[in-house]
């Protein structure tokens, strides 16, 4: 039996921030504004509403099988041999979600930091760090994330105040971007930017019971959609459409227009530390994720003796994208468009399957 | 305990992420501060150059060499290249340090390269270029860039970077340029709200400023009419900056004078403050100095509902009086209007004679597209309108609210006696 030990609230919500808003740093910005101009901060906030739709689903599905993960419910609700299919859809999803963020980092620091680095060296350094925080535990990731998030918001926070000067309310027109048709799919489409909050349902027993996931689930996404709608209407007060969605890490760049003489200038190094912190505890969260169900999956009592082998399989793989282009428009692409079916699709399937076939605590009510 | 070791062991590494493989060591780079750019004769362009030599005495000397053998605090070096980028490893063949550009202060372009439409093609490549901040200025120089570059020397102290930083925001206290960053210069590049401007910079011989002649009478001169390298001025320092290139997509169409700059950036919510010289209403020989602010962001309202768009602006500018020549009591309550009507209608008459020039250049330059967007609802529909088309026959209706908010450390004036028994 694997134990994942027990954490509160706050910890849990710390740890589903993280690591839902740390895509923000990256290129969604720039997807957006392409796909629907400046408007990605309102948006973004109808994918939080499906997001909270989609998790009610995970918040029933865990009502009705208290003290179970969501493996061990896909195992009940469609027998071991489609719920061990189901598992390992998601597990590799998992895995394939801290891949795509692994070389997303990997991509995004050659092109603004470390130019001459090498793709193995920055993936190497962080499987390294992925690998050591997996094996201290998931109780540990949710301190770290809780010890973490006071400096990181901070950080985060100060670099839009300091925006300030660059914002031009202007740039928010005109203000359906490219129609209110493709705000309201894109909206729909992209609630799986919210999907991570399904960690709350594979670590479902850290949790302490749905009520509490419930919490934990609604909080986590709202605060995280109110810092990426923030985020996104930073980047869209600073660039207008046409310009924003040319830029590889908006976010970024946002920072490094920050001057404000001699002595404020250049704290992209405060953006820098909230960008690879944020996405370190995320990815490790969710290659955590996978582990945990590769384990449940294969009847795998103890996790340690794996972590090492699934480092050499994220590491291999996250060294084989092509270029940032096909990370960008490639791996991304396909976890927003269709991060919703593994995400939230699946657990609303398992819950008609268990509604139907009369399973789980509901079915005595 | 252990946990505690491998969390801080852990953030170490991570930290590391930030540089560690790309480590190099300060003195192994060459810090460009200016950039400049010109048409080249052997190749496409001509790449120059201008970095500190970080030698003992840095500024202080103040002579500049030639080519890459500077003895002096900073140093420059020109190449013809066939691109910026293969420029810069052609120079660093020849320099002994790695050029850096991450401290790039200006990028200056000649007035020729910037009226054949060349810089588009130049800017592009640039913006995409990491190691140069968006935050850089951008200047159009009268003249060759190269000997802009050449004749730029730090006159005061020692760094030649902070007296960029310094030239750049001075727009700031007198309204004579714009400040105009890379960002803002490739965004207007591209924007269907309007066009970009560039700072005006220049070489000025000194030749305008006369040591012997006539001296000037009772003419009046506002001062901002000058173009840039005209100032009638002397002393070491031989650069400037004044004034407006105008462009029309990446062809500079035109330029203003500092006056017309000044407006430019009243409508533009960019003015902040700025020192006017204007006649005396009562006695026209003789000149009124005021200190004048804006008070909020310019209140611009468009109406695209006829064929031609109507632009509805309204701004308010506030000023102190620096000086009264004639003694007259303008402090009083019933001198004062007097003095705010014909600032007034100084600053409308100024500003409506520049759209009037814009508009013929087709050309908006005051980004009054951003707010003729407001009435739009999506991008399509706003770009198939396309603005900037539509900017040349917009009827404007200009509105100066104009007030004098103090009188400097005097409230009233006392005139001078006239001399007694002196012819």
């Amino acid at each position: 039996m694997i134990k994942e030990g027990k954490f509160g609230v706050q910890e849990a919500i710390c740890l589903t921030w993280i690591t839902i808003v740390s895509k923000v740093f990256f290129s969604s910005p720039a997807v957006l504004a392409r796909l629907i101009g400046s408007t990605g901060w309102y948006a973004t906030l109808i994918s939080a509403a499906v997001a909270l739709l989609g998790f009610s689903f995970i918040y029933l599905l865990l009502k009705r099988f208290p003290d179970k993960g969501i493996v061990e419910i896909f195992d009940i609700a469609f027998g071991r041999v489609i719920g061990f299919i189901i598992s390992c859809i998601l597990g590799l999803y998992m895995l394939f979600i801290t891949v795509a963020r692994t070389s997303e980092l990997s991509g995004f620091l050659r092109v603004y930091v470390a130019p001459q680095s090498p793709n193995w060296f920055i993936i190497g350094i962080f499987v390294v760090c992925i690998y050591t925080l997996s094996i201290l535990g998931l109780e540990s990731i949710a301190r770290l994330s809780k010890l973490l998030i006071y400096p990181l918001l901070l950080g985060f926070l100060t670099v839009l105040l300091l925006g300030v000067q660059n914002y031009d309310f202007n740039n928010l027109f005109p203000a359906f971007g490219y129609g209110l048709d493709k705000i309201a799919y894109n909206g729909i489409l992209r609630s799986s930017v919210y999907g991570e909050v399904i960690i709350l349902a594979i670590f479902a027993k850290s949790f302490q019971g749905a009520r509490f996931i419930k919490k934990e689930g609604i909080i986590g996404i709202s605060l995280s959609a109110a810092i990426i709608s923030l985020s996104l209407l930073c980047c869209s007060l600073t660039f207008p459409y046409y310009i924003e969605q040319e830029i590889t890490s908006p976010m970024y760049e946002l920072s490094t227009l920050i001057d404000y003489g001699r002595f404020v200038q250049r704290v992209e190094a405060i953006f820098l530390y909230v960008w690879i912190m944020s996405n370190f505890i995320s990815a490790t969260v969710v290659f955590y994720s996978f582990m945990s169900i590769f384990c449940y999956t294969f009847r795998i009592p103890d996790k340690k003796p794996i972590i090492i082998g699934s480092c050499i399989i994220l590491y291999t793989v996250s060294l084989m994208h092509k270029n940032i282009i096909s990370i960008i428009l490639g791996y991304i692409s396909i976890i927003r468009n269709f991060g919703s079916l593994p995400l939230f699709v699946l657990p609303l399937i398992t819950l008609i399957a268990v509604m139907i076939r009369k399973k789980g605590e509901n079915t005595n009510a | 305990m252990r946990k505690v070791i491998i969390m801080l062991i852990l953030c170490t590494f991570l930290l590391s992420l930030t540089s560690c493989f790309d480590s190099i060591e300060m003195d192994d780079l060459l810090y460009v501060i200016a950039i400049g750019v010109d048409k080249g004769i052997s190749d496409k362009w001509r790449l120059t150059i201008q970095f500190p030599t970080m030698q003992e005495g840095g500024g202080q000397m103040q002579s500049v060499s030639g080519g890459s053998s500077g003895s002096s605090g900073h140093s420059y070096a020109s190449i013809d290249a066939p691109s910026f980028f293969t420029g810069i490893d052609m120079l660093n063949a020849s320099l002994p340090r790695k050029l850096d550009f991450t401290h790039a202060q200006i990028i200056v372009f000649s007035e020729e390269l910037a009226e054949g439409g060349l810089i588009g093609e130049y800017i592009a490549p640039i913006a995409r270029f990491g190691d140069i901040r968006r935050s850089s200025h951008v200047f159009v120089v009268k003249g060759k860039a190269m000997d802009f570059i050449k004749e730029n020397k730090p006159l005061i102290g020692t760094t030649l970077s902070k007296n960029f930083q310094v030239l750049a925001h001075a727009s700031e206290n007198t309204g004579f340029f714009p400040h105009v960053t890379l960002e803002n210069f490739y965004e207007d590049l591209k924007s269907p709200y309007g066009q970009t401007i560039a700072a005006m910079a220049s070489v000025n011989d000194l030749k305008s400023f006369a040591g012997e002649g006539e001296p000037w009478g009772t003419e009046f001169k506002t001062g901002g009419s000058y173009f840039a390298g005209q100032l009638p001025r002397t002393g070491k320092n031989k650069i400037e900056v004044w004034g407006t290139a105008l462009f029309n997509g990446d062809k500079m169409v035109d330029k203003l004078n500092g006056d017309e700059t000044r407006f430019l950036l009243m409508i533009r919510g960019e003015f902040r403050q700025g020192r006017y010289t204007m006649k005396d209403p009562k006695r026209p020989e003789v000149i009124i100095a005021l200190d004048v602010r804006i008070s909020k962001k310019p209140e611009i309202e468009i109406d695209i509902k006829d064929e031609n768009p109507e632009i509805r602006l309204k701004f308010q500018l506030d000023a102190d009086i620096l000086s009264v020549q004639s003694m007259i009591d303008y402090e009083n309550p019933e001198l004062l209007p007097l003095l705010e009507e014909n600032f007034k209608k100084t600053v409308e008459e100024g500003i409506m004679a520049l759209i009037k020039k814009c508009q013929d250049l087709n050309t908006d330059v005051f980004y009054f597209g951003e707010n003729a967007a407001k009435n739009f609802f999506t991008i399509d529909e706003y770009e198939s309108y396309n603005w900037n088309s539509r900017f040349k026959e917009a009827r404007v209706i200009v509105d100066v609210d104009f007030a004098i908010r103090r009188t400097g450390t005097q409230i009233k004036s006392y005139p001078i006696k006239d001399p007694i028994g002196v012819e």
